[in-house]
């Protein structure tokens, strides 16, 4: 069966046409599935970080995905903030904690160079002795996410600051 | 001739579509249930979970109780697949955080696709719940065990924002009774 040479053209033109928009429709769903993944990773780390409910309405692009804060996201929230007030530098976003936009409230903990000028001053200020190490901005961020104070003092540090009640007597 | 080229063309069309759609049926047919959870579960990148119970609500609609969040699993999560011409798909999931501390059990009110769930974490210690509402409505919720124990009630009725919870070990002895609230509002 011979085929004439217009046939073969437009046999090659089609060809490339499918072959053309099956590349653009894998390379673009390769790209939405990476941003999904990434998009998931984030969401899950906020969630769990911030102690926050979660409603994950679609996992495919376009994520969807609805956080709302619990009664733990609450008490991070009052460490934070009992902290931000006496160390301004910390800074406490108060406008996007109201919008609830948990990805853009994240960035203040972003500059762990900030942390860690934080908690030296934390140290510094402390009217108490302390022996061994002193806390890192690891230390400063178990205590807002996790009131978490081991292996350090910190629980000693945040009383003496008055940022923690004084312990009850047993 | 060319009436033979399009019978052709068509029939090939044809068997491909059959042969396409047995495809998908053995491919569902066959898709295990526990690979597809566990791909599902993957694709939310939550750091480690923790199936308690598979719930089938019909033979293409089945719930999943997991916790996740390494160390302390405390992000407490129900999701929901259902089976399609592509095999089991994601409809929705709730997680919401449950931490136990000091408490005998936890307990929250969510609402997935049209069913309301009430679930949560509770000691290993307690083999059976009863809950009493105050309408005198009885229930027993199932008890999932995993890295925690968690119950959960599949409600058929209306939902209720709070009840008695009587907490029974193995020998049938009380260990606990609390009254539990729920918001029946939540997430707003």
């Amino acid at each position: 069966m011979r085929v004439s040479l217009k046939y073969k053209v437009l046999i090659i033109l089609v060809l490339s046409v499918i072959i053309g928009v099956a590349l653009y429709y894998y390379g673009t769903k390769a790209r939405q599935e990476q941003a999904t993944g990434e998009a998931l990773k984030d969401y899950s780390y906020i969630a769990r970080e911030y102690a926050l409910d979660a409603i994950y309405k679609s996992k495919e692009f376009p994520v969807e995905v609805e956080l709302y804060p619990s009664a733990y996201t609450e008490a991070i929230l009052e460490r934070w903030k009992a902290i931000s007030e006496r160390y301004p530098e910390l800074d406490y976003p108060e406008s996007a904690i109201e919008a609830r936009d948990w990805i853009e409230v994240h960035k203040a903990f972003e500059d762990t160079d900030l942390l860690k000028d934080v908690i030296r001053k934390m140290y510094k200020d402390a009217t108490i002795a302390y022996e061994g190490l002193g806390g890192s901005y690891i230390t400063l961020l178990d205590y807002i996410f996790y009131k978490k104070y081991e292996p350090s003092n910190m629980e000693d540090i945040v009383i003496d600051l008055g940022i923690e009640p004084p312990r009850e007597e047993e | 001739m060319k009436k033979k080229k399009v019978i052709i063309v068509t029939m090939t069309i044809i068997l491909l579509i059959v042969i396409s759609y047995f495809g998908f049926q053995l491919v569902n047919q066959n898709q295990d249930i526990e690979d597809a959870i566990e791909q599902e579960l993957y694709e939310l990148k939550h750091t480690v979970e923790d199936i308690y119970a598979i719930e089938f609500l019909d033979d293409d609609r089945v719930l999943v109780f997991y916790s996740w969040s390494f160390p302390d699993y405390s992000n407490f999560g129900v999701m929901e697949l259902e089976k399609t011409w592509r095999g089991w798909q994601f409809v929705e999931a709730v997680s919401n955080r449950m931490e136990m501390k000091n408490a005998w059990l936890k307990g929250v009110y969510v609402k997935i696709g049209d069913r309301a769930i009430l679930r949560g974490p509770t000691w290993a210690s307690v083999a059976k719940i009863e809950i009493i509402t105050g309408d005198g409505r009885e229930y027993r919720p199932e008890i999932g065990k995993a890295e925690r124990n968690i119950w959960y009630l599949i409600l058929d009725d209306a939902p209720f924002e709070e009840a008695t919870f009587i907490l029974y070990d193995n020998d049938g002895e009380v260990l606990h009774e609390e009254v539990l609230e729920f918001d029946l509002n939540w997430p707003e």
